[in-house]
C-alpha cells in the first residue's frame, strides 16, 4: 500500500488549511472547556476523573460531537475531488485505491485525535491546580475516542465516496451517526430491549456500549479493541470497492 | 509504446468509444482530434488507467493497464482538463507531493520541482499559493506537475486552454521540446494548434477512429478541392455574373466555377482547380477590366476535414457554410463541347433573389441557362 503516508499528510495538511477545520477545532475545544467546567461544578464531589471521564465519552455532548465532526471533515474528502478532478489526478499517480482511501481516513482520524487530546490538557491543567488525575484511565479514554473517532470517519467516507454532492453525503453520514449511536440507548431507555438474533445484531454495531464498557473505565479490553478496528478497516474497504465500482461505472 | 486493441467502453447502453486500435511508437507525438462527445476524453481516461475499458486492451511500455496498473502510471504524465491542483498549497507543495506520489525522495522531488517549473516559466512562483495563481498560470503548473516524474508517455487533454497567444506558442515551443525524448499525445479542439505540434493526428468521431495519419496525408485524401476565390466588380449587367464565371470556365485546369452572393457591385466566385490558378485568373481580370477586390489561394485545410468528419458529410457532399450561398455554376464532370468546341457550363436552378436593400445591387438570375451559348470569347 505504498503512498499511503504521502496522501496522508497532504489531507492533514489540507484540513488545517481549511477555515472550516480551523473553526471545528477550535469550536470543539472551547465546547469540551465549557462542559468539563460544567460537569466539575454540577458534580458536589468535584472528582477530576469523573469529569473528565464525562468529557470523553461517558456524556451526551461527546456523543453529539460524534454525530457531525466525521461527516463534515470527511464530506468533501472523495465527493468535491472527484467533482473538481483532484480524484483523477489522484487515481493516475501510481499509488493504489486503498492508499488513497486509507491516508484520507487516517488523516480524517489525526485531526479528530487532536480535537480529543482536550481531555489531557484539561488533566494537565487540573493537576497545575494541585488535583492529579487517573493518568491510566485518561489515556485509556483518549484512546478510546480515537478509536471512535477512525470508525466514524471510515463510515463519512463511505458516504462521500457515494454520493457527488459533499452536503448531501454530510447529510446522510448525520442521519446514519444517529442511528447507529441512539438506536440502542433508545430501546434500552424504552426497556424495549430485542431478544435472540436482533439483540446480536445490534451488539455488533452498539458503539457507545463497546467504549463505555471498556475505554471509559480505565480498561483496554481486546475484543472492545478489535471491534472498533474491525469495523474501521471493513469500512475502509468498502469504501475502496465503491471507488473502484465508480471507475468501472464512469 | 501505447497499443490499444479493440478499445470499447460503454455507459449503460451509449458506447462512447467503439472498438477503436491504434499504436503509437516511441518518441511520437501524436494529436488526439474530435468534436465534443466523440470519445477523446473517455479514451484517454482509458489510456491512462483511471477509467477501465468495457472491451479490447491497452498497453503501455508492454504494460497492460488493467492488469499492471500501477507500473503503467508510472510511465505516464498526465494533465486532464480540468487541471486538478490542490488550490490551498503553494506550488512548490503541490510539486513535492506529486514527485513523493511517484516515489521520489524529498530532496530529488524539490530539484525536478524547481527544474519542471524553470521549464514551463514559472521558477519565481514557487511560493506562491496556487489558488492566487491566473488560469495560463494553473495551466502551466499543470503541465509542470505532469512533468515532474519525467514520464515516458505525456498525455495532455486541452494542454493550451486558457492560455494566452504568447502563452500558446511557449507551450507549444515546450512540447515540441519535449517530444524529442517522449511519446506525447495530445488533445486538442484547437486545429491549427495540432497541425502545428503533432506530425501524426487520430481524429475520433461518435466513438470510432474516422481518420489516421499526417496532417498532409489527410488532407491529401479530402474530397474538398481547392479553389480560387476571386470578389470583383465584373459588370453591371443582369447577366454580368453568369458571363464572369463562363469566362473563368474556360481557363485550364477549371473544374468547377460556383458565383457566391453579389455584395453591393462585387460578385464573388470560387474558381476549383486542382493548382494555383490565380495568375491565370488574375490575366484574365486584366482582359476583362474587372476591379479586383479578393485573390486568394484557399487549399483544403485540416479544418475542413474535421468539420466534414464531425457533420458526417459523404465525400461529395459540400459544407453547410460553403454550400449554403453558392448558387451557380457547377460544371458537369465532362462538360458537353459546343459547336465552337469549348463546354457549356451546366447550372443551378436560380434561387428566389432575396429581398436587398443596398441600392447598388443588382438582380441576379444564378448561372448560365442551359442551352446557352456559354462561350465568353465567342
Amino acid at each position: 500500500m505504498r503512498g499511503w503516508t504521502t496522501i496522508y499528510r497532504r489531507e492533514l495538511a489540507g484540513l488545517f488549511l481549511s477555515p472550516l477545520a480551523w473553526i471545528l477545532f477550535c469550536g470543539t475545544w472551547f465546547y469540551n472547556a465549557y462542559f468539563y467546567l460544567r460537569f466539575l461544578e454540577v458534580d458536589s464531589r468535584g472528582v477530576v476523573d469523573d469529569a473528565l471521564q464525562l468529557t470523553l465519552g461517558g456524556a451526551l455532548p461527546f456523543w453529539f460531537l460524534m454525530l457531525f465532526l466525521p461527516p463534515l471533515l470527511t464530506m468533501r474528502m472523495v465527493s468535491e475531488e472527484a467533482k473538481n478532478g483532484l480524484l483523477e489526478f489522484l487515481l493516475t499517480a501510481p499509488v493504489g485505491d486503498a492508499a488513497v482511501i486509507s491516508g484520507k481516513a487516517l488523516a480524517a482520524t489525526t485531526f479528530l485525535a487532536l480535537v480529543w487530546m482536550c481531555g489531557p490538557v484539561f488533566g494537565l491543567a487540573t493537576h497545575a491546580f494541585g488535583a492529579t488525575p487517573d493518568w491510566g484511565g485518561l489515556a485509556a479514554a483518549t484512546l478510546g475516542a480515537i478509536l471512535v473517532s477512525g470508525l466514524f470517519s471510515a463510515l463519512g467516507l463511505v458516504w462521500s465516496t457515494v454520493f457527488h454532492t459533499p452536503l448531501v453525503s454530510a447529510f446522510v453520514a448525520i442521519v446514519v451517526n444517529i442511528v447507529i449511536l441512539f438506536l440502542p440507548v433508545t430501546l434500552a431507555s424504552a426497556k424495549l430491549s430485542p431478544d435472540g438474533f436482533l439483540r446480536d445484531v445490534i451488539a455488533k454495531v452498539d458503539v457507545v456500549a463497546n467504549y463505555q464498557g471498556s475505554f471509559q473505565t480505565g480498561v483496554i479490553d481486546t475484543a472492545h479493541l478489535v471491534f472498533f478496528l474491525a469495523w474501521t478497516v471493513t469500512l475502509v474497504f468498502l469504501s475502496v470497492r465503491l471507488l473502484e465500482r465508480k471507475r468501472w461505472l464512469g | 509504446m501505447i497499443q490499444a486493441t479493440e478499445l470499447t467502453r460503454r455507459f449503460g447502453r451509449h458506447t462512447a468509444v467503439d472498438g477503436i486500435s491504434f499504436e503509437l511508437a516511441r518518441g511520437e507525438v501524436v494529436g488526439f482530434l474530435g468534436p465534443n462527445g466523440a470519445g477523446k476524453t473517455t479514451t484517454i481516461r482509458m489510456l491512462t488507467g483511471f477509467l477501465p475499458p468495457s472491451g479490447g486492451s491497452v498497453t503501455v511500455g508492454g504494460y497492460d493497464v488493467l492488469r499492471e496498473s500501477l507500473a503503467v502510471r508510472k510511465k505516464i504524465g498526465y494533465l486532464p482538463e480540468s487541471v486538478p491542483l490542490y488550490r490551498e498549497h503553494r506550488v512548490e507543495e503541490m510539486l513535492l507531493f506529486q514527485g513523493r506520489l511517484h516515489g521520489l525522495a524529498r530532496k530529488d522531488a524539490k530539484r525536478r520541482g524547481a527544474d519542471v517549473l524553470e521549464r514551463v516559466g514559472l521558477a519565481d512562483r514557487s511560493r506562491t499559493v496556487i489558488g492566487k495563481l491566473s488560469k495560463g498560470q494553473r495551466q502551466r503548473i499543470g503541465l509542470a506537475v505532469a512533468l515532474l516524474p519525467d514520464p515516458e508517455v505525456l498525455i495532455l487533454d486541452e494542454p493550451t486552454s486558457g492560455l494566452d497567444p504568447l502563452q500558446r506558442i511557449e507551450v507549444r515551443r515546450l512540447i515540441g521540446e519535449l517530444a524529442e525524448e517522449r511519446t506525447v499525445l495530445v488533445s486538442s479542439h484547437i486545429l491549427p494548434e495540432i497541425e502545428a505540434i503533432c506530425p501524426r493526428v487520430i481524429v475520433l468521431n461518435k466513438g470510432k477512429i474516422a481518420a489516421d495519419g499526417t496532417a498532409e496525408e489527410l488532407v491529401s485524401r479530402s474530397p474538398r478541392a481547392s479553389f480560387v476565390r476571386l470578389e470583383a466588380m465584373v459588370g453591371f449587367g443582369e447577366d454580368a455574373g453568369a458571363e464572369a464565371a463562363k469566362a473563368l470556365g474556360t481557363l485550364d485546369g477549371v473544374v468547377e466555377v460556383r458565383e457566391l452572393d453579389a455584395m453591393g457591385i462585387h460578385r464573388t466566385f470560387e474558381v476549383v482547380a486542382e493548382h494555383d490558378l490565380r495568375e491565370d485568373v488574375g490575366a484574365l481580370a486584366m482582359q476583362r477590366s474587372w476591379a479586383l477586390r479578393e485573390l486568394s489561394w484557399h487549399a483544403p485545410s485540416l479544418e475542413d476535414l474535421f468539420k466534414r468528419i464531425a457533420l458526417g458529410l459523404e465525400d461529395g457532399e459540400a459544407l453547410p457554410s460553403e454550400a449554403e450561398p453558392a448558387r451557380a455554376a457547377t460544371p458537369s464532370a465532362e462538360p458537353a463541347p459546343t459547336a465552337s468546341g469549348l463546354p457549356v457550363l451546366e447550372t443551378t436552378p436560380p434561387k428566389p433573389e432575396p429581398r436587398v436593400l443596398n441600392p447598388f445591387a443588382t438582380p441576379l438570375d444564378g448561372g448560365v441557362s442551359p442551352g446557352e451559348d456559354a462561350n465568353p470569347l465567342t
